[in-house]
């Protein structure tokens, strides 16, 4: 099912949580809302389900109106970030729910409801934990409760919202590799929030950028990390290194001179230039302008300190490369940038 | 390879004995907790059994007649009533407003939120007199109550509404907490799920506050039935029609029948006690609940 959003703007008093927002989700695409605290993503996916109702705009499901219909009535699935499972109920109970709310008309037979709650329970992984209450689950385990819960009643669109937030990192990667498959089965609409932008990058078909209640971009996951639209965007996908410069005749001189890197899109006067610390090049070098100030070794990969000019770099290698060049801190070293952008100020 | 890589322990190593940081010295535990329990005993065990022994003074046949006789009677029955009506009365209205006071925002959510504690810090006497001005002959309303031939002071529907009123936070402030505590998350699930107001209301809210719910409820009962000062000023003090256990009690006192009036209050008291018991169990058995519900 797809999902239209037009000019979606909603206020919290003073505070404006979404300003005329536009979006267009495909339908069967695992999309991924992008964004640090307060970038309006959560808000607007309540607004998708219905548990918040925007001050302007409109919403199309399926084509169909959906700003006047009821949570119940938009056949949506939300996973929360702290589950929401029914502490009373155990796990059987508590997937089961969807179905045995029904009105009587739409209701299953029991024998029917049990045998669905099964199903999904294997599918999730947790069919001997049927008897068991949320409060003997770990997180990860409830988290995959909450999925077959929202999947019981059959949802057109799954919702879900910063799912793997409260969990610890191994479990986090874990289930992302696991919703992944679970979407490539059975091909739901399926959108989620997060401010990980790794796993924005892992995980979605697409990526919405969001940055206080706007839309920065839209695109693929390279789309975004490669093309950024603007210097928010690449500043928060990924680690940077950053400098303010001004761009005279196409150059931006940073550090007086220290650092030339070339300006496109015809970008002139006061700007900020950005380069990624893997593409920034280190060679030792006894007469080098810049000098190494630390070493770090973290996992696989080196990160380099480095002093150019008054300016503090960060260069990215894995420990291979490091140990072929054979520097340490306090060498002399020349840097060369492989890649980098520049956007107005 | 050195020839012994053995380790030879020690004769003895002084393990560090007393207690840990955290706790008093022995005395000063000692004098507390003494301290806490003489205040109790002075205070709450001396009256208590003082009650029971003037009540047996002349013997069980005494206290039994005192008890069965017909003003007592007439007076146990209209405590009954009157907590029948008022503990159900502010059971509905505590849930509806912690319901919304917890799971919503509206405009003057902070004033019924001063509303519902007002009962607490109003005197007693003034939570009656409140009706008298409004319900009395010469109230607010004292002149048409007349002509509709309904009485309200010095009759049963006073003693009513008096109860309700001094009785009206116990379930409240009881869930409010527990429902802002517990969040809506579980709700808006229950929603999104297909669930309707009711159905959400039923099997996903109640189940949770059952808990807090009967300790607000054992609460509010306690109260009702021992209510003294609102009561006495709407009642009008009829013997046999507008006097509930509490006013018995004074009365017989005033009276110097002290068996009797003692007789009386030791059913009081027996109701605090089995209340005492209750809510003891409840934290116990409450207590574990909320410990795990939090998560």
């Amino acid at each position: 099912m797809a999902i239209q959003v037009s000019g979606i703007t909603k206020r919290f008093n003073e505070f404006t949580a979404l300003d005329s927002v536009d979006l267009e989700v495909k339908s069967g695409e695992l999309l991924a809302l992008l964004g640090p605290s307060g970038s309006g993503k959560t808000t607007l996916l309540r607004i998708m389900a219905g548990l918040e109702s925007p001050d302007g705009g409109g919403l199309l499901l399926n084509g169909e109106e959906a700003l006047g219909l009821k949570p119940r009535d938009r056949q949506v699935g939300f996973v929360f970030q702290h589950y929401a499972l029914f502490r009373h109920m155990t796990v059987f109970d508590n997937v089961a729910f969807g179905l045995k709310v029904r009105p009587r008309g739409e209701r299953p037979g029991s024998a029917e409801i049990k045998r669905r709650v099964t199903e999904l329970l294997e599918l999730v992984q947790l069919s001997p934990f049927a008897g068991r209450y949320p409060a003997q689950l770990s997180g990860g385990q409830r988290q995959r409760v909450a999925l077959a819960r929202a999947l019981a009643i059959e949802p057109k669109v799954l919702l879900l919202d910063e799912p793997f937030g409260a969990l610890d990192a191994k479990v986090r990667k874990e289930l992302r590799r696991w919703l992944r498959k679970l979407h490539d089965d059975i091909h739901i609409t399926s959108v989620f929030v997060t401010h990980d932008q790794e796993e924005a990058l892992e995980l979605a078909d697409r990526v919405v950028v969001m940055n206080q209640g706007r839309i920065e971009q839209i695109g693929t996951p390279a789309e975004v990390y490669d093309h950024p639209a603007s210097a928010f965007v690449y500043e928060f996908l990924g680690q940077v290194n950053r400098f303010d410069c001004t761009v005279e005749g196409g150059i931006a001189r940073v550090g007086d001179g220290a650092l030339a890197i070339p300006a496109q899109g015809g970008v002139q006067g006061p700007a900020v230039a950005y380069v990624r610390p893997h593409d920034l090049g280190v060679t030792p070098a006894s007469a080098g302008p810049a000098r190494i100030s630390g070493i770090h070794v973290v996992g696989p990969d080196a990160r380099i300190d480095i002093d150019l000019a008054g300016l503090s770099l960060e260069a990215e290698m894995d420990r291979e490369r490091l140990a072929t060049l054979g520097i340490a801190a306090g060498d002399r070293c020349a840097i060369h940038i492989d890649r980098a952008r520049v956007f107005a100020r | 390879m050195p020839a012994d890589t053995s380790i030879t322990a020690p004769a003895s190593i002084p393990v560090p004995t007393g207690r840990s940081a955290l706790t008093e010295p022995g005395w000063v535990r000692a004098l507390l907790i003494g301290g806490a329990l003489l205040f109790l005993a002075l205070f709450l065990l001396l009256p208590l059994v003082a009650v029971f022994a003037e009540a047996l003074r002349r013997g069980f046949g005494a206290y039994w007649l005192a008890l069965t006789e017909p003003d007592a009677v007439a007076a146990i029955e209209l405590t009954l009533i009157v907590a029948a009506i008022s503990v159900p009365a502010n059971l509905l209205f505590g849930v509806a407003a912690s319901w919304c006071v917890a799971k919503f925002d509206f405009r003057g959510k902070n004033l019924l939120i001063t509303l519902i504690d007002l009962p607490f810090s109003v005197s007693p006497v003034i939570s009656g007199l409140i009706y008298v001005l409004l319900f009395g002959m010469n109230g607010l309303f004292g002149s048409y109550l007349r002509d509709m031939g309904v009485q309200i002071i010095f009759a049963v529907p006073g003693l009513v509404l008096a109860t309700i009123f001094v009785t009206f936070p116990f379930v409240a402030r009881e869930l409010i907490p527990l429902m802002q505590e517990q969040g809506s998350d579980e709700e808006e699930a229950a929603l999104v799920l297909g669930a309707s107001g009711w159905q959400t209301f039923w099997r996903v809210t109640v189940p949770n506050i059952k808990w807090g719910l009967l300790y607000g409820v054992l609460l509010c009962n306690a109260r009702a039935m021992g209510e003294f000062g609102a009561v006495s000023v709407v009642s009008g003090h009829i013997r046999g029609e507008t006097n509930t256990m509490p006013l018995h009690v004074e009365i017989l006192y005033n009276e110097y029948n002290f068996v009797a009036a003692f007789a009386v209050a030791s059913l009081l008291a027996m109701l605090a006690l089995v209340t005492l018991v209750v809510k003891t169990a409840l934290e116990w058995r409450f207590g574990d609940e909320l410990a795990a519900s939090r998560h």
